[in-house]
C-alpha cells in the first residue's frame, strides 16, 4: 500500500472491530486528519502546493511505540497513525498484553499487519532502529526513555494528565449520566478520566445534590460497565481513601461520601472545599461547588492539565476557565472520546512526527 | 474508668501479658476512646457496636493530618506529639500522647521480646533532644544515651562513626532508618572501607526510602550489611512502627514473618470485604495496638501483607507494584508524610 489513500480504506475497515475503544472511524475521518495536520491528504505520497512553494511530508521509516495498558484507545491510536503515515511500527505494549491489540492486530490487511512488529518486553534494537520513539507512560518511564534516545530520533511523551468536570447549567441534572460514563471508562485510569466535578451554584444548582444524583449514575453505569478485577493495591487505596472521608464526613458536614453497597465499585465524595482533589483513580470522583476563580483551586494541576469536560459546552462558559491551559474542552460525556485530530499535549499528533521538504521550482 | 486506671491495668498487661486478655482489654480500651474522644466517637457511630476486636473501628491514618479533629483521648495539653515525616509543604500526621509510660513500656518490653540486646550503642538518627517531634528517636532514646545518635544538625557524622565501629572488640547494636544506613554504607563505599563489626553485633533497620527516590531490593540492602559491616542477614533486624502507633512489630533476616508483642495485634484484612483473609492471603494491615491509649487503638494502614497465623509478611507499599493510571493518582502527587 504505496499511498496514504489506500492505507486510509484499509485502515477504516480494520477500525471497526476496536470502535468502542476508538470510536466509529470512517475514511472520511482519516482524511479530514491528514488534512487537518499535513494541509493535504496526499501530502506524504506528492508535493501538494504550501504558499509560495511546494512541500511534501517524510514520514519515520520506523515507529517505536511504547504504550501503557491502562488506556487501550492511546495504544490503538498511536498504532493508526503509524500505518497511516506508511511507516513500519515496532509496538511494545504492557507485560500483560492488550486484549484490544490482538483484535486490531487481526482485523488489519495482511499488507498492513506486515507494517507492525509486536512485544511485551523491548527488544534492544527497536530503540536504535526507530526514528520516532512514542512514549505513554508514568514520568519514571518516559525520562529512562528520554535519556535513551539519540539526539537524531524523534521523541513523543505522553506522561501523567489529570481532567476533570464543569458543571455550568443542568436544571435536571441530567449531565450526571454522562459524567459517570466520563468516569468509569477506562476504570477512571485515562489521562481524560475525571478526578471530579465542579458544580456551578450560582444558576441553581447543588453541588451536594449533583453528588447524590451522581452516585445514582454511576450505580447504573457500573452495572452496565462492570469494574474490571483490581488488584490489591488498588483496592487498598479505595479502603484508605474511602475511611478518611468517612472519617471527615462523620465530623464535618461540609464532606459527604457516597459508596456503592457491599462493593468499591465507586465512590462519589462531596467536598465544599474547591482547593483540588485528587482521586485515587478507580471509580472515585470528586463533586464540589465551582468556586468564583477556579484557576486557583486547580493550581496543584494546572501543568498536568489534560481534559476540562464542561456543560453544556457552551462558548459563553470558557471564561470560566480562563488561566487554565488543558488540551482539551470538550462536552461531559465525551472526555474519553476525543477526535482523531485532537492535539494531544497540545500538538498534532501526525505533524509531530513528519518531516518536511520544500520544492520551490515548477512542477509539471 | 479514668486514663490513669486503664493505663495501669495496661501497663501491668504489656509487662506480664495475660493469656486471653488481649480481647477484653482491646474492648475497653475501644470504650474508653469512644467516650473520650469525640472525632473518633463520630467516626465509630458509622460502624455496628463491636462484639469482638476485629470489629473495633480503625481509622485510616490520614485522619491524623485532621487539623480541627485531634486524635486525642483525654483532656488537656499533651506532654508529647510526634509528627509524621513530610516533604515541605506537606500535612504531616499528628500523635498526641498524655503520658508515655505506655509507650516507652511498649518499646522497652518490644524490643527486649524481639531478642535484641538491651542496649543500643549507635543510633544512626537525630537524638530526641534535636528531633523533639520524632517518635523514634524518642523511642531510641529509652535505648540509648545521648552520645550514641550520631546525626547532629541534620548530618550523619560517618567519619565519627566508622572509627568508632572500627575500634569495636565486643558485639555492638546500631539503630537507625534504612536511609541513614544506606548512607553510610555509600559514604564507606565511596571511601574504599570495609568494617568487619564484632561477632554476634546487631542491627535494626527501620523505615524505608519513601521520599527518597531510592529503589533497592531487600536482599540488596541485606547484603550492603554484610559487605560493609560484616553482618550475615540474620544478624540484620527489621522494625516495623509508625508514628501513629505505639507498639512495633519486628523480624529478623529475609523471608521472615513480623511478629508483634502480646499487646498489639496485626489483622491483615482484604480491602474489598474488610474481612480478615485466611492464612497465606494478601490484604492491608489493620493494627489494634492497646498502647495507643490515649489517642486511637484501631488503625487501618496501607501497607500491604501476607497473613501468617497472628503474623505476617509485610509486602509494604511499593510503589512500582502499583497500577500507574496514564491519569495522575495522588499517590504520586500528594506527598504524604510517614513515620521515620
Amino acid at each position: 500500500m504505496k499511498t496514504a489513500r489506500e492505507r486510509i480504506s484499509a485502515l477504516a475497515t480494520a477500525a471497526r472491530t476496536v470502535a468502542h475503544c476508538l470510536g466509529e472511524i470512517e475514511e472520511r475521518h482519516l482524511v479530514e486528519w491528514l488534512e487537518a495536520e499535513l494541509g493535504h491528504v496526499d501530502a506524504l505520497d506528492a508535493f501538494v502546493p504550501v504558499g509560495s512553494h511546494y512541500s511534501r511530508a517524510y514520514a519515520p521509516e520506523n515507529i517505536l511505540h511504547i504504550v501503557s495498558g491502562n488506556t487501550p484507545h492511546a495504544a490503538l491510536q498511536s498504532l493508526l497513525r503509524g500505518l497511516l503515515l506508511g511507516s513500519r511500527n515496532f509496538w511494545k505494549l504492557p507485560s500483560e498484553g492488550l486484549p484490544e491489540a490482538e483484535i486490531f492486530l487481526k482485523a488489519l490487511s495482511e499488507e498492513l499487519r506486515m507494517q507492525v512488529e509486536v512485544a511485551t518486553e523491548l527488544p534492544e534494537e527497536w530503540l536504535s532502529h526507530a526514528q520516532a520513539v512514542v512514549v505513554y507512560g508514568s514520568d519514571e518511564t518516559i525520562a529512562h526513555f528520554r535519556k535513551r534516545v539519540r539526539g537524531d530520533q524523534i521523541f513523543e511523551a505522553h506522561g501523567h494528565r489529570v481532567s476533570f468536570g464543569v458543571v455550568m447549567e443542568d436544571p435536571d441534572y441530567e449531565s450526571v449520566r454522562l459524567a459517570a460514563r466520563d468516569v468509569c471508562l477506562f476504570d477512571q485510569m485515562g489521562c481524560l478520566s475525571p478526578h471530579g466535578i465542579y458544580v456551578c451554584e450560582s444558576n441553581g444548582l447543588s453541588a451536594r445534590r449533583y453528588a447524590a444524583r451522581l452516585a445514582e449514575a454511576m450505580e447504573t453505569v457500573c452495572a452496565e460497565l462492570p469494574p474490571p478485577v483490581r488488584p490489591p493495591e488498588a483496592a487498598a487505596q479505595i479502603l484508605d481513601l474511602r475511611a478518611g472521608y468517612a472519617f471527615r464526613s462523620a465530623n464535618d458536614h461540609r464532606v459527604q461520601i457516597w459508596t456503592s453497597p457491599g462493593s468499591d465499585a465507586w465512590t462519589v465524595i462531596y467536598e465544599e472545599e474547591p482547593w483540588f482533589a485528587v482521586s485515587c483513580l478507580h471509580r472515585v470522583v470528586f463533586v464540589k461547588p465551582l468556586p468564583e476563580r477556579l484557576a486557583d483551586a486547580v493550581a496543584p494541576v494546572s501543568r498536568w492539565l489534560g481534559a476540562i469536560g464542561i456543560w453544556p459546552a457552551e462558548e459563553k462558559y470558557l471564561p470560566v476557565l480562563e488561566g487554565l491551559r488543558p488540551s482539551r474542552i470538550c462536552p461531559l460525556g465525551r472526555m474519553q472520546e476525543p477526535p482523531l485530530t485532537w492535539h494531544a499535549e497540545g500538538r498534532g499528533l501526525i505533524e509531530n512526527l513528519v518531516r518536511w521538504l520544500d520544492f520551490e521550482g515548477q512542477l509539471v | 474508668m479514668t486514663y490513669e486506671e486503664l493505663e495501669n491495668r495496661l501497663l501491668r498487661f504489656v509487662k506480664a501479658p495475660e493469656e486471653g486478655m488481649f480481647e477484653e482489654l482491646a474492648l475497653e480500651v475501644f470504650r474508653f476512646q469512644k467516650k473520650n474522644n469525640a472525632a473518633y466517637a463520630n467516626y465509630a457511630a458509622l460502624f455496628p457496636e463491636p462484639l469482638r476486636v476485629e470489629g473495633i473501628p480503625a481509622v485510616p491514618l490520614r485522619a491524623f493530618k485532621e487539623r480541627g479533629l485531634p486524635l486525642k483521648s483525654f483532656e488537656g495539653d499533651p506532654v508529647a506529639c510526634f509528627r509524621t515525616s513530610g516533604t515541605t509543604g506537606a500535612v504531616r500526621g499528628e500523635h498526641y500522647f498524655c503520658s508515655l509510660r505506655l509507650y516507652e513500656a511498649a518499646a522497652r518490653e518490644g524490643w527486649a521480646r524481639a531478642g535484641l540486646p538491651e542496649k543500643v550503642d549507635y543510633c544512626l538518627m537525630p537524638s530526641p533532644q534535636e528531633a523533639t517531634d520524632s517518635s523514634l528517636s524518642r523511642m531510641a532514646g529509652w535505648l540509648a544515651d545521648e552520645g550514641a545518635f550520631m546525626i547532629r544538625g541534620g548530618r550523619l557524622e560517618v567519619e565519627e562513626l566508622e572509627n568508632k565501629l572500627r575500634r569495636e572488640e565486643k558485639p555492638v547494636t546500631i539503630f537507625g532508618t534504612a536511609l541513614a544506613f544506606l548512607h553510610f554504607f555509600e559514604e564507606l563505599q565511596a571511601r574504599h572501607v570495609k568494617l568487619q563489626l564484632p561477632q554476634g553485633s546487631v542491627a535494626v533497620e527501620t523505615g524505608g526510602y519513601k521520599g527518597s527516590g531510592r529503589e533497592l531490593e531487600k536482599e540488596a540492602f541485606y547484603a550492603m550489611f554484610a559487605e560493609y559491616l560484616g553482618l550475615p542477614p540474620d544478624a540484620v533486624a527489621n522494625e516495623y512502627g509508625m508514628t501513629e502507633l505505639s507498639s512495633q512489630f519486628y523480624t529478623r533476616g529475609l523471608g521472615r514473618v513480623h511478629k508483634g508483642a502480646p499487646w498489639v495485634r496485626a489483622f491483615v484484612i482484604d480491602p474489598r470485604t474488610q474481612q480478615e483473609v485466611g492464612d497465606g492471603g494478601t490484604g492491608v494491615l489493620k493494627i489494634v495496638d492497646l498502647a495507643n491509649l490515649g489517642s486511637v487503638c484501631a488503625l487501618l494502614t496501607q501497607d500491604l501483607a501476607v497473613r501468617r497465623g497472628a503474623d505476617f509478611v509485610l509486602l509494604g507499599r511499593d510503589p512500582a507494584a502499583l497500577p500507574r493510571g496514564c491519569s495522575r493518582a495522588a499517590d504520586e502527587m500528594l506527598t504524604e508524610g510517614r513515620s521515620i
